[in-house]
């Protein structure tokens, strides 16, 4: 065997091999065992602790283009917020199309839930849609000084009734003087608008992201500084997140049985109560172990190829 | 009609016209482009009219009639100035006028130039403070933490005495303590590389720096790789969509 052609494989014969793995991939069953990353248990605690009678503040900062991401972790966090009852606000800062990429999940979830026969949460009633705002430096700084003005001319449908009404009008943020009201403010981001959130917001609500895999090394410092008390990045992100919702974190099912998920610092987190738990990241992270192993066969591969190729041109023999 | 299936179906043609540029540059991958570019600068014009510029500061200037439970407002005409004020940003387009985009520019850069102390310290400071860690152990009387809790019969937690917990949470263990002493180690080599004032003579400052870049490149090698999985999830999405969102839809129709 030539090992030197090895170096030369035409790349298109790598994307056709790459789109047919992940295609049939899809099909394979998938529920990998997984130990979650502390900081997505830190995330799921902080979500299955929250109290009821407080909004929640979600940044969705994410388009299309990291839907195989992103789209996931937005999932797994209204389902967890639906199941808990939970309301909450949606806006985004980064991308016009933003605003309406989220509110599509939401409807999903919504139809996912009424087929099951699960209570469906209401435009202006249990979550308000704010739209999108002009840049994240501005407003995040506006929420930081006095939020009732940087939301304040902001109107919403409330679902069965005629005409708009402004959001601080409604069961969902009438309670809120400040953004220290809310229990939790999670940024869903595809870019940096997770940086000018911490930079803005920080030290004045308890903060988590949900982040593609490009953005989330760079969350690290600040979680390990306290800055953000959770976070779920990329796809293992948003599995783990499916993961703890099916199995809980110290939960045993039956007496006697072993939790699937462990941690020292919490005590018995459940299981999300209802709803769907592992649905998009399953489907996807059996897929991706399979991307992952071409990836480095491909990596030997090509090394190998170099090696022989290095010791042929010394004299050696193949 | 279904639409959502011919929404479904463009949707898998201009993932399949975007696509073609792994075969080679070609004039459909070109029209798939301009069409979805044509299409995010229509839609966010449409966004910054009807999200930004008409509730944050038409309404305001023109005021609003009462709609269902929103009240009417009276509108305050000092919120015209901003519209030339904005409008001058334009004139950089302009080589004898490009002076008056310094204005806008400058009330920008002033008001952004003031958040940045806050800034930086929300930002750096309770990394800073973090990275303060101790790396002297406490105690010697175990090499690990304890574990805090043990199991019942029913697989449930159960804690130990919270005295006991709290001098376990205390104390320093010395694999706790070897932890941080890597955490310190690697955050100064790491500065240390950037050290470029003045020369590093010797042999142990050359090491340490060499140290310092080879932790950087450990980092930058974690980073690629949380970025290469990244990248196969969004063809994974693409793949999911084409097979089982619309090829879902269309077979179960």
């Amino acid at each position: 065997m030539n090992w030197s052609k090895l170096q030369n494989v035409d790349r298109r014969v790598l994307y056709v091999i790459l789109l047919v793995a992940t295609s049939l991939g899809l099909f394979l069953p998938s529920r990998i065992p997984n130990d979650p990353e502390p900081a997505a248990k830190d995330l799921y605690a902080l979500l299955m602790q929250l109290p009821e009678d407080k909004p929640v503040i979600i940044q969705s900062d994410w388009t299309n283009s990291t839907r195989g991401e992103t789209m996931g972790h937005l999932e797994a966090l209204c389902r967890i917020l639906m199941s808990r009852r939970i309301k909450f606000v949606i806006y985004a800062t980064a991308d016009a199309q933003a605003g309406q990429v989220a509110l599509n999940v939401i409807r999903q979830i919504n139809e996912e839930r009424k087929k099951a026969g699960l209570v469906t949460y209401r435009e202006g009633v249990d979550y308000i849609y704010l739209g999108v705002f002009p840049n994240a430096e501005g407003a995040g700084q506006n929420m930081r000084n006095d939020i009732r003005k940087a939301w304040g001319t902001r109107q919403t449908k409330v679902d069965g009734q005629a005409g708009r009404v402004p959001v601080f009008d409604t069961a969902v943020l009438r309670n809120m003087r400040s953004v220290s009201d809310a229990s939790l403010m999670v940024v869903i981001t595809a870019s940096a608008t997770i940086d000018v959130a911490v930079q803005r917001l920080s030290d004045k609500v308890t903060m988590a992201c949900m982040s593609t895999g490009v953005v989330a090394p760079s969350l690290l410092p600040f979680y390990q500084a306290g800055q953000l008390k959770g976070f779920a990045g990329g796809l293992r992100g948003a599995y783990d997140m499916e993961y703890m919702m099916a199995h809980g974190i110290n939960y045993s099912p039956t007496p006697g049985q072993e939790p699937k998920v462990t941690a020292e610092k919490f005590g018995e987190i459940p299981p999300v109560p209802e709803g769907k738990s592992f649905e998009r990241a399953a489907r996807y992270f059996g897929t991706l172990h399979i991307a992952l192993t071409l990836l480095i066969l491909a990596v030997v591969m090509g090394n190998v190829g170099m090696f022989v190729a290095k010791k042929k041109a010394k004299g050696g023999n193949n | 009609m279904d639409y959502t299936l011919l929404k479904l179906f463009l949707g898998v043609v201009f993932t399949l016209l975007l696509y073609s540029v792994l075969y080679r540059e070609n004039k459909a991958y070109r029209f798939a482009e301009h069409v979805f570019l044509g299409l995010a600068a229509g839609y966010t014009l449409v966004v910054v009219w009807r999200d930004i510029l008409y509730v944050q500061w038409w309404q305001k200037m023109m005021g609003t009639v009462a709609d269902g439970a929103a009240p009417a407002m009276p509108g305050y005409w000092v919120y015209a100035i901003l519209l030339p004020i904005g409008l001058m940003g334009y004139t950089i387009f302009s080589k004898k006028n490009n002076w008056m985009s310094r204005i806008p520019i400058g009330i920008i850069l002033g008001l952004w130039s003031g958040q940045q102390i806050q800034v930086w310290w929300n930002t750096y400071g309770p990394q800073i403070l973090n990275s303060m860690r101790p790396v002297i152990p406490t105690t010697w009387e175990s090499i690990t933490r304890p574990i805090t809790y043990t199991r019942g019969e029913g697989g449930i937690k159960v804690n130990l005495a919270p005295e006991r917990v709290a001098e376990i949470q205390s104390n320093l263990y010395f694999t706790q303590a070897l932890s941080n002493f890597i955490f310190v180690l690697t955050v100064v080599a790491a500065f240390s590389y950037f050290l470029f004032s003045f020369d590093l003579r010797g042999k142990f400052l050359n090491k340490f720096n060499t140290f310092g870049r080879w932790m950087l490149m450990i980092g930058f090698g974690a980073i690629f790789g949380s970025t290469v999985m990244a990248r196969f999830a969004l063809v994974i999405d693409r793949m999911s969509f084409i097979w089982q969102e619309f090829f879902g839809r269309l077979l179960t129709r």
